[in-house]
């Protein structure tokens, strides 16, 4: 339905390469373009406003550098203020040095306060705290419940008044109940809210009154549109949040709002929410947002990294051997050291739209890719280019010993060459990822 | 952007019959006149004062939290011919009772001061620029005047490619007419978008058993709109907790089913939602239930397996009852940005939705994604809710929503 921004950028520019300085009329066109990504990530009209503004600053006159085509600079330009903007970082938690810590959730209707809650409960029991629920959503049916299951589900002790007593009562109690049954972390659900109701804000800054929380964190939904600005003054206003929490990201949203709440009220996102399993959940990662905002991973700053690594013609050749099948355990060395110069591989399939959710259960670790690496240099010449002679067990052994790993080792990654290289023919036929080469993981 | 809720259920299976009645079910140009004819009922402030102490059959009725009665509907007349103490049938439109009007000014008096109140907040500064430019507006050349009507849509959500094709068409048609005055421009505004939004509003509720799936994604909701919509409904409904997943899903739709006196068929947490559809048509059949609500879990468009899983629903209800599900509807929350339209293609695709349903309009958020759906993916708004209330549930109008997306309220 959209274009990427790459795209787009590289048809207004088409032609421009390699050309000294960008010109202002090559800036203006490629602003014109980036507003529009923005726009149409939901980034909120005033903050395009402002942050194009910025850019076209940047921009004009900005050296072109040989390895990159107009349009990628001004999109390192583009992705660098916006991971400025986002803040670069991820926020730790902070705990009171006084317990319980209580956090309190605040937000709009639907947005996944409830499930936030459990997700956060069991997030800070990782970090070894003793997480407590109190459940302060006194209106909408059932939201009580949700709350009790998720708790019994994880374990996780859940305090409720049913929806009877006032919010901000039940908060106070439930806290003090906290305290008194030694739980060190409390989280404060609290029921959604429009922001044009009053009594529903007043409401709010009653509870967050009763709480005293040491976090405020507003759960925003990342599909939400231009508004995003406004609900964020409001919670501001009322609840004084510190924080985001941005969730339903396992969907394809850009999630532009983030990035005009943060800019506009200066609060971070510090939780990123992926999906309805209690376990996807983690702290946000400002950089890896700026991409996606951009609608197309990090793809360029991946395309730039390779071009300085490796030469175009080279990496081709390797990208056809790759789901040609005839992918040797040499290349796959050679491929290894390439990537390794280019940064840890996990943020290199970040990279890649639409690869990282595909293989978001391959576990990559850049210690094993030294294992492997060991493995791999222990062959023989003969053995890298021709894999099947490693099902010899004797083979196996020797590699094993060679490179401190077991036997099973090397036949685990003799196997698992096997299967990638009959993926990769399968992706060959279909077309896909000829342009990627050298990407593989471990299962 | 509500209408009335006459003749908002299409009941007869004879559609030729119907056509006359219904309100609003062809496109095009007919539609823009009835919305016309509409208009000034619906925008008629004094009458809410006059009303006052007239509480209307439909509000009692709501109140006591029961199926709103049939003469509303008019739905038992037209299939038994019986006319009890019947509003005029034939000319509905034109023909209006002045109970009717009464009832209707008075109810949009309502909702619409809470959407202009939950609009102002945001609005004044769009409404105030608009007016600034309509009222120093002077020819088509006019720059600054297109990137204000451009910064209020986009503003509202309705995305950058559907704003570009309306404010191109104002254009082409402003030079044509010779258009001088904002305000003419202003109408040729909301004309153009009431045009973009409209479609065949009214749900079809004529089958035995009637059956509507709920669908969308998670927090928009769906078991909400489920609880409203049921008491609008003609004759006897019953409702499906075919959301299986979310913790407390099926308490929460048993919790509407007590406030609304409605059956509902639940299986324990974690049980297959087909068998669960499957099970309420059973029972719907067994009851003569008049419709049947299914409700589902709440999924992202981009989960391949819970997009095949809604399928399935899809194909066992079919199965079963071929012809089924009648209505397909969508809830898509009014904060939704440009995701919106990758979510309602999606839906469309592998549920063939009839309808969106428009959510928490009562926000600061303006629901301009609507417009965007309407037009890059084609399925109509059918219903838009503006409050947490029953009565906030309303049948929509292309024309009104129109108007409070340009600041004309």
């Amino acid at each position: 339905m959209f274009d990427t921004l790459g795209e787009r950028l590289n048809k207004a520019l088409d032609g421009v390469r390699g050309s000294g300085n960008l010109t202002e009329d090559q800036v203006k066109k490629v602003t014109r373009e980036i507003r529009l990504a923005l726009l149409e990530a939901d980034v909120n009209y005033g903050v395009v406003k402002e942050f194009v503004s910025n850019v076209r600053e940047r921009a004009t006159g900005a050296e072109v550098s040989k390895a990159l085509s107009p349009g990628q600079q001004v999109v390192k330009i583009v992705d660098e203020e916006l991971a400025n903007l986002m803040g670069g970082t991820a926020h730790k938690l902070s705990f009171a040095s006084r317990p319980p810590t209580v956090v309190m959730l605040a937000g709009l209707n639907g947005h996944g306060k409830t499930t936030t809650a459990g997700k956060l409960a069991l997030f800070v029991r990782k970090l070894g705290k003793n997480p407590y629920l109190v459940a302060c959503d006194t209106y909408r049916p059932a939201a009580i419940d949700q709350l009790q299951q998720i708790g019994r589900e994880l374990s996780v002790p859940v305090y409720t008044e049913g929806t009877g007593p006032k919010p901000e009562e039940i908060a106070e109690r439930g806290i003090k109940e906290a305290r008194d049954c030694g739980h060190n972390f409390v989280i404060v659900d609290t029921a959604g809210r429009q922001v044009v109701d009053m009594e529903m804000m007043e409401e709010i800054r009653r509870v967050r009154k009763a709480s005293k929380p040491h976090s405020v964190l507003l759960v925003l939904d990342v599909v939400t549109g231009q508004n995003a600005v406004e609900v964020a003054q409001a919670f501001q206003e009322y609840a004084d949040f510190d924080g985001m929490v941005l969730t339903k990201l396992d969907g394809d949203a850009r999630g532009g709002a983030a990035l005009s709440v943060v800019s506009v009220t200066g609060r971070p996102v510090k939780f990123a929410s992926e999906g309805e399993k209690m376990g996807e959940f983690d702290y946000f990662y400002p950089d890896r947002m700026a991409g996606r905002i951009l609608g197309m991973g990090d793809v360029l700053t991946l395309i730039e990294k390779a071009e300085q690594q490796m030469d175009q013609a080279e990496a081709e050749a390797q990208g056809k051997k790759l789901i040609s099948g005839k992918f040797t355990f040499e290349d796959f060395l050679q491929q290894m050291q390439m990537i390794k110069k280019m940064g840890p591989i996990s943020g290199l399939l970040g990279m890649i739209p639409g690869l990282g959710k595909q293989l978001k259960d391959v576990e990559i670790d850049d210690r094993q890719l030294g294992r492997v690496e060991a493995m791999i240099t222990s062959m023989t010449v003969k053995e890298r280019r021709n894999p099947k002679l490693l099902q010899n067990p004797s083979r196996a052994r020797r590699i094993a010993r060679g490179s401190g790993a077991t036997q099973q080792d090397v036949q685990k990654l003799v196997k698992q060459f096997n299967e990638m290289q009959k993926m990769m023919r399968q992706m060959g036929k279909g077309g896909g990822m000829s342009r990627i080469p050298g990407l593989s993981g471990r299962r | 952007m509500a209408r009335s809720w006459r003749n908002f259920f299409r009941k007869s299976t004879d559609e030729e019959q119907e056509k006359g009645q219904t309100v609003a079910s062809e496109p095009a140009s007919e539609d823009v006149e009835e919305g016309n004819g509409h208009r000034p009922v619906d925008l008629e402030p004094a009458e809410d004062v006059l009303t006052e102490d007239v509480p209307t059959a439909e509000e009692v009725q709501a109140e006591r939290k029961e199926p709103a009665p049939e003469d509303v509907w008019g739905v038992e007349e037209a299939l038994s011919g019986e006319v009890e103490e019947a509003l005029p049938e034939p000319t509905p439109v034109e023909a209006e009772s002045d109970a009717e009007a009464v009832a209707e000014a008075q109810e949009s008096a309502g909702w619409l001061g809470r959407l202009r109140r939950g609009l102002s907040r945001s609005r004044d500064s769009f409404v105030g620029q608009l007016n600034a430019a309509v009222a120093e507006f002077r020819d088509v050349d006019d720059e600054e005047f297109w990137e204000t009507v451009e910064e209020i849509m986009i503003s509202s959500d309705v995305g950058v490619p559907t704003t570009a094709k309306l404010v191109a068409e104002l254009e082409q048609e402003s030079l044509e007419k010779n258009i001088t005055s904002g305000t003419q421009l202003r109408e040729l505004m909301v004309e153009h978008a009431t045009r973009m939004l409209e479609g065949p509003v009214e749900l079809d509720v004529s089958h035995k058993p009637t059956v509507i799936l709920m669908v969308g994604v998670n927090g928009t909701g769906k078991t909400t709109t489920i609880g409203k919509l049921s008491r609008f409904l003609p004759g006897t409904t019953m409702f499906a907790a075919g959301d299986t997943f979310r913790a407390a899903a099926i308490e929460q739709l048993q919790t509407w089913g007590e406030r609304t006196g409605t059956p509902v068929v639940a299986r324990e947490r974690g049980a297959d939602a087909a068998a669960v559809a499957h099970e309420a048509i059973h029972a719907a059949r067994r009851e003569g239930t008049d419709v049947l609500l299914i409700d589902t879990a709440g999924r992202l468009h981009t989960k391949v397996n819970l997009m095949a899983e809604l399928d399935k629903v899809q194909r066992v209800i079919r199965r079963q009852l071929p012809g089924a599900p009648h209505e397909v509807l969508m809830t898509v929350d009014a904060t939704t940005g440009q995701n919106g339209l990758r979510q309602a293609q999606m839906f469309k695709e592998v549920a063939g939705l009839t309808g969106i349903i428009l959510t928490k309009l009562d926000g600061t958020a303006k629901g301009g994604i609507a417009l965007a759906i309407a037009n890059e993916v084609g399925v109509p708004i059918k219903l838009i809710s503006v409050g947490e209330k029953v009565e906030d549930l309303h049948p929509f109008d292309a024309r009104e929503f129109a108007e409070a997306l340009f600041g004309d309220l």
